[in-house]
């Protein structure tokens, strides 16, 4: 059994708002190890994004109620935190990058002083320290430390990315959350970018959970995959399970989605309907009415996650012990 | 191939738009050529600020040209006056990335597909119009139920689906689709991509499809041209492409796609180094030549012109024989 970083048990965040009860994460659990990359993939609205501030302890209040749930991070739960001590967890124990780098920078500050202020919070006193340790953080992260006089408005898009990591990476977080850090950029600069968080993960000892909508981008970097449909986990493994093994039919529909670069003109396969509003999810799977495996009892009881050795998928169909997904049969 | 025995729909030659910055010129998009041949998907394929919107503008007009010219249909459009180019909009629309923000949030769904019909006069009299409105709904796949929804009240899908009802509504032959599918999930994306497509078959559209992504753009053209600062750099058959792909740019920008494929029979990456470089005052070079593997002497004599390497594969670079 390998240590881990992080365990969220049974975490249930609501939004109350006037229109109703938002269901955001409905019963979600799950870890993460040492030095793992876990990948959080899901379509908008699934709740990925709730579940990584749940871990900061910074889902708005209100509307953002957390309902259930225990968040062990490093061995202590940050949901029973008072807010001082929460201040010291964020940043020193774990760090977040955000999707738009722009708006995570302050434009009137230079880059070396925002990384070397984020050092001097988690307890270095002496300035000039933090600025020598900023302008390593950045050549860290791949930007000449003669740049750390330069504000966000003078770099690309890729290079302030950097930056955020570096910030993230200043106080040797045990985890970092990553909430689709490269979306906002091109192609060849998320290459950089998911090449960069690999190599850092190995350097630092950092652990990671990747949010990202992007199945390209979660077998580039990730050890372990979960899969997010309204509110649940609906199937977890490692990379290998998850896209050479898969067990659920959501996961399914999304590598059917694909384009696919191999062959071409072919009709696309999507998934019917859309995701139900978490404001009125049905009584059952969540998934039933777009699954084409669907069987009347699916609509009845939410399915448990169940083990298959490492591999979890929360799936009633498997109460018959010879089924398949489609995906598996065609080898 | 010669252009004559092809049915070209849209030329595009030389067409060149600057714009005058404090710094200098902006050459945004600098001697762009190509044709699209009527019932045909051209994908243009290049990362931000490589001048394939601003193409896609001049394209329509609705940015003037500095210069270079637009053929459509045989005629060219180049120096028609604002009126001229009104009546020829009924035939050429565009479809937007972002469809919260190309609509209205203060019209109905039946709203907005009405406005272009009534702008352009096409059929009178409300009961008519309001008929072909819900024809075009249910083209797009929007239930009937919706029509007296708002933009803010529909998901990203449904709201393309109107960007693409309100495009059709004016019976077009050619759209401009620029990063249609880029603000939607996948499986919402092969949705709307489905739907372009078979929209394609089934009344002969003519698509200009501009994309970052190669996956989506692989999909969907028929002939694909790769964008750099403001120049095509390749121009081939999508498989072709794909396949062979010759300029070092595109060699890179194909190995940068992220493939959602674990263990066995991944290609190996090779990385792009640095970025893309400012697109003001730019020396007469190759303009890849600083984040090149190849680059070499005779990279800084001039900026490489396509040139056709095999039937119908055209590209520009110096030193495309030797690296075959």
């Amino acid at each position: 059994m390998k240590e881990n970083i992080l365990e969220i048990k049974d975490l249930v965040v609501h939004y109350e708002t006037d229109e109703g009860c938002v269901r955001a994460v409905n019963n979600v659990s799950f870890s993460i190890g040492k030095k793992t990359i876990l990948g959080l993939v899901g379509e908008t609205g699934a709740g990925k994004t709730t579940t990584a501030l749940s871990i900061l302890n910074l889902v708005p209040n209100p509307p953002g109620v957390i309902k259930n749930g225990s968040i062990i991070l490093n061995g202590v739960d940050v949901l029973t935190l008072p807010e001082n001590k929460l201040q010291e967890v964020r940043g020193k124990d774990v760090a977040m990058i955000f999707q738009d780098p722009m708006t995570a920078l302050n434009p009137v500050m230079t880059i070396g002083e925002q990384i070397a202020e984020s050092i001097m919070l988690h307890g270095e006193k002496d300035k000039e320290k933090a600025l020598a340790r900023a302008k390593e953080m950045l050549e860290h992260v791949g930007i000449a430390a003669s740049r750390s006089g330069d504000y966000p408005h003078q770099l690309s898009g890729g290079m302030r990315q950097r930056v955020v990591i570096a910030i993230a990476l200043a106080c040797n977080p045990r985890l970092l959350i990553a909430d689709e850090p490269t979306t906002a950029l091109d192609v060849t600069i998320q290459a950089q970018i998911l090449e960069l968080i690999k190599e850092l993960n190995r350097k630092f000892d950092t652990s990671m959970l990747l949010i990202t909508h992007d199945l390209g981008v979660v077998a580039e970097v990730c050890d372990e995959v979960a899969v997010m449909y309204a509110g649940r986990i609906v199937e977890w493994g490692t990379a290998d399970e998850v896209f050479n093994h898969t067990l659920h039919p959501y996961t399914e529909g999304l590598f059917n989605s694909l384009p696919n670069l191999r062959k071409r003109g072919e009709d696309l396969v999507p998934i019917k309907g859309m995701m139900p509003d978490p404001m009125n999810l049905p009584e059952g799977c969540a998934f039933a009415p777009r699954c084409p495996y669907a069987v009347p009892q699916c609509e009845k009881e939410v399915p448990e996650l169940i083990k298959r050795g490492t591999h979890l998928v929360a799936c009633r169909a498997y109460e018959d012990g010879n089924f398949k997904l489609r995906r598996n049969s065609n080898g | 191939m010669d252009n004559k025995e092809k049915d070209i729909l849209l030329e595009v030659r030389d067409l060149k738009k600057y714009f005058d910055t404090p710094k200098g010129k902006l050459h945004a998009v600098d001697g762009v050529t190509f044709t699209v041949e009527r019932g045909k998907t051209l994908g243009i394929v290049g990362e931000s600020g490589c001048g394939k919107s601003t193409t896609g503008r001049c394209i329509l007009k609705l940015i003037e040209p500095t210069s270079g010219k637009i053929i459509y249909n045989g005629e060219d459009i180049t120096n028609y006056s604002s009126r001229k180019m009104r009546k020829l909009r009924t035939e050429m629309q565009m479809i937007f990335q972002d469809p919260f923000s190309s609509l209205d949030p203060r019209q109905t769904v039946m709203q907005a597909i009405c406005e272009p019909i009534y702008e352009h006069k096409l059929i009178r009299g409300k009961k008519e119009v309001e008929k072909r409105a819900l024809e075009l709904m249910e083209t797009v796949g929007l239930a009937p139920r919706l029509i007296n929804t708002y933009p803010h009240e529909l998901d990203g899908g449904r709201r393309q689906r109107i960007g693409i009802a309100r495009a059709l509504a004016l019976n077009p032959k050619l759209v401009i689709c620029d990063e249609p599918v880029s603000a939607l999930d996948v499986s919402i994306q092969a949705q709307i991509l489905n739907l372009m497509k078979q929209l394609q078959k089934e009344l002969g559209l003519t698509y200009v499809f501009i994309t970052h992504d190669l996956s989506v753009v692989k999909y969907f053209s028929d002939e694909i041209a790769v964008m750099y600062l403001g120049q095509l750099v390749e121009k081939a058959p999508s498989d072709e492409l794909f396949e062979r792909p010759l300029h070092p740019y595109t060699q890179k920008l194909l190995s940068a796609i992220p493939l959602p494929i674990v263990g066995k029979k991944k290609p190996e990456r090779s990385l792009i180094k640095g970025e893309i470089t400012s697109p003001v005052n730019l020396p007469d070079e190759c303009r890849f030549n600083k984040r090149c593997d190849f680059r070499s002497e005779v990279c800084l004599k001039g900026n490489p012109q396509l040139q056709e390497i095999s039937p119908n594969h055209f590209v520009a670079c110096s030193r495309v024989h030797e690296l075959m």
